[in-house]
């Protein structure tokens, strides 16, 4: 009997020993980590319902159901630059308004491309998404006022200089080329001179949209009567769902549906009745952990690590 | 005395009322559970129906299948089972030995002043929530796996396995186990042990041949706890667990693929049958939980007979 004891003391001990030299390491070394054991790749990708999956998918070329068996699945942008920012073997692709930095991860250049608002907008970064709107179909609204703030709305994120650059200091890209200043598009919208504050404009969908959005809403707000907001921000999927969709008369119901992708065929935003477009674009950018020396990354390298047959970081050209 | 009379009867109508009353109350909780079971069995079995909107999913690939990919409408939870079973029962194996030893220390051995504080350390453990053992665990214990690994010379997807679901599963359930064993313990009959002393037994011989044995069938049940806990944890595990797309995993270095983490991963964006899907596979875990409970609840029945 003492033996078992005096065993399980030291057991208990040793756990305890490797669980302490575990948890002390947690500093900045630990990060940038030790060496690798070889230079074999590890691919983190996205759940397939992702916003941003779609987008990286789209852009490299991989078709569906292409990818390596040998992925990992993490849940958001943030994960992603977590674990890529762990593991030197990682590659990853994240939201070009993800910290890279901070977590540990370097963003790679697309096709000799580096990822800014200026190569997104004229089209030579090739990695990029739409951020779209769609809102409730016509004369499907609580009100003719509410109608008419929600197109004012979508006017002031799509068309005004103030709306834009909003979403902008969000995060969001942003094309000026046509925008007006937002005077010239109110005059238009004579509901905005009334006290609006017994209406709430209702969002949902996309949560990736969330910060510009919530940023276009706050500055909406004085420019509106006061009109209140509601956002509800659960995914690209609901976007359309709720606005002219199933869950239209639902208790989820909203005014104005996101997503941070095209819309599917399936769900069927095809402009008959329910206004929709595009207001801003998004960037992904594949990543690495910093101590990964490579710089720059080809469409059918991303494609050929991400269907498996490029195994390691040596092969890459 | 009609004044008494009349009280003695307003009292009764009195207590009749909170006896419905309670009893209402009764209902409605017990009467949640058939509406969750209702719904997710509703919910979950459409996919296999002949007419599901989606196309029809072979319930035997289901529950077969070792790939899971959404982006190909692959879903077999096969793999997914077994990777559960391992990672849950495992992380039993590391917890029970020290939470009963524990639980005996505190009861048994610890002066009173170091038991009490020991107590309501455990109390504290349990009340923790999990995505804070998540974050400690992606933090701490994925950096700890990563350097272990790197010492047998594996490569790891940045120490996201599951030795690392283990680990984390087996600290998350320990203050559930220990609390119930320091119940089962301390209802003991202190006059057995008392007996065993009077026999010459030494403190420790009465401790390992008496007190736990007594203790068992209590012990057993906090065991039976426990393991329901690691087969629902979803947040923390899913932190940690890196979502393998076919299995199982029996490596310990290997990423792995839990039922909980894969009905939460894109929970929040998917439509359609990778929605059902989900409530499927919350069916099969509810089905896993039940008889492995059923299973446990035989042994400890078979356990507890033995003298």
């Amino acid at each position: 009997m003492k033996k078992i004891v005096k065993l399980f003391i030291m057991a208990m001990m040793m756990i305890s020993v490797v669980a302490c030299s575990g948890g002390n390491n947690l500093s900045e070394e630990v990060k940038n980590t030790d060496n690798p054991v070889s230079s074999v790749i590890n691919v983190y990708t996205r759940d397939a319902s992702s916003g941003t999956r779609e987008a990286f998918e789209k852009a490299i070329g991989l078709e569906e159901g292409s990818l390596t068996d040998k992925a990992s699945e993490v849940s958001s942008n943030g994960d992603m630059a977590t674990k890529v920012g762990l593991d030197v073997n990682g590659i990853g692709y994240a939201s070009m308004t993800t910290q890279f930095e901070a977590n540990g991860v370097k963003p790679l250049k697309f096709e000799g491309v580096e990822a800014s608002i200026e190569t997104v907008l004229d089209g030579s970064y090739k990695m990029q998404r739409p951020f779209n709107y769609v809102t409730r179909a016509a004369h499907d609204y609580i009100s003719t006022d509410m109608e008419e703030l929600v197109s004012a709305f979508i006017a002031y994120i799509t068309e005004s200089v103030e709306g834009l650059s909003v979403i902008e200091g969000a995060g969001g890209i942003v094309d000026y080329t046509n925008a007006k200043p937002w005077e010239d598009i109110a005059v238009n919208y004579p509901v905005l001179n009334q006290d609006n504050s017994g209406l709430t404009i209702r969002t949902g969908g996309s949560t990736s949209v969330e910060k510009c959005i919530k940023a276009a809403l706050e500055a909406f707000k004085p420019l509106a009567g006061n009109v209140n907001f509601a956002m509800n921000q659960t995914g690209s999927g609901d976007g359309p769902k709720r606005t002219i969709g199933e869950e239209k008369d639902g208790a989820n119901a909203v005014e104005i549906g996101f997503a941070s992708r095209d819309f599917k065929d399936s769900e069927g935003v095809d402009g008959s009745n329910a206004a929709y477009g595009s207001f801003c674009k998004d960037a992904v950018v594949a990543i690495v952990n910093v101590n990964n020396p490579i710089e720059n990354i080809s469409a059918d390298s991303l494609k050929a690590i991400y269907n498996g047959t490029l195994t390691s970081f040596e092969d890459i050209k | 005395m009609i004044a008494d009379k009349k009280y003695i009867k307003r009292s009764k109508s009195f207590d009749r009322f909170f006896e419905y009353f309670f009893m209402a109350m009764a209902m409605l909780s017990a009467s949640f559970i058939v509406i969750i079971v209702l719904f997710v069995f509703t919910k979950g079995i459409s996919p296999f129906m002949k007419n599901y909107e989606y196309g029809q999913v072979n319930l035997f690939e289901f529950l077969t299948g070792n790939v899971y990919r959404q982006d190909m409408q692959i879903y077999g939870v096969g793999f997914i089972i077994i990777n559960t079973l391992i990672s849950s029962f495992l992380s039993l194996l590391i917890s029970f030995p020290i939470s009963v030893l524990t639980a005996l220390f505190i009861t048994k051995i610890a002066p009173k002043q170091l038991s009490g504080i020991m107590q309501s350390v455990i109390e504290l453990l349990a009340s923790v929530p999990s995505i804070v053992y998540g974050v400690f665990g992606s933090g701490v214990i994925t950096v700890f796996v990563m350097k272990l690994s790197n010492l047998f010379g594996v490569t790891t997807f940045g120490g996201s396995s599951l030795l690392s679901v283990v680990l984390l599963l087996s600290i998350m359930i320990f203050p559930t186990l220990t609390s119930m064993s320091i119940t089962a313990i301390k209802a003991v009959d202190i006059d057995l042990e008392k007996a065993s002393l009077a026999l010459g037994a030494t403190k420790m011989q009465t401790n390992f041949n008496i007190v736990l044995k007594a203790a068992k069938s209590g012990i057993f049940a906090g065991a039976i706890l426990g393991l329901g806990r690691a087969f629902g944890e979803a947040t923390a595990v899913a932190m940690v667990a890196g979502n393998k797309l076919f299995g199982p995993t029996f490596n310990p270095f290997d990423i792995t693929r839990t039922l909980t983490s894969t009905m939460l991963a894109g929970l929040k964006e998917t439509t359609g049958l990778d929605y059902d899907i989900r409530f499927s596979i919350g069916l099969v875990l509810i089905v896993v939980i039940f008889t492995s409970n059923a299973l446990l609840n035989y042994a400890k029945k078979k356990v507890g007979n033995m003298s």
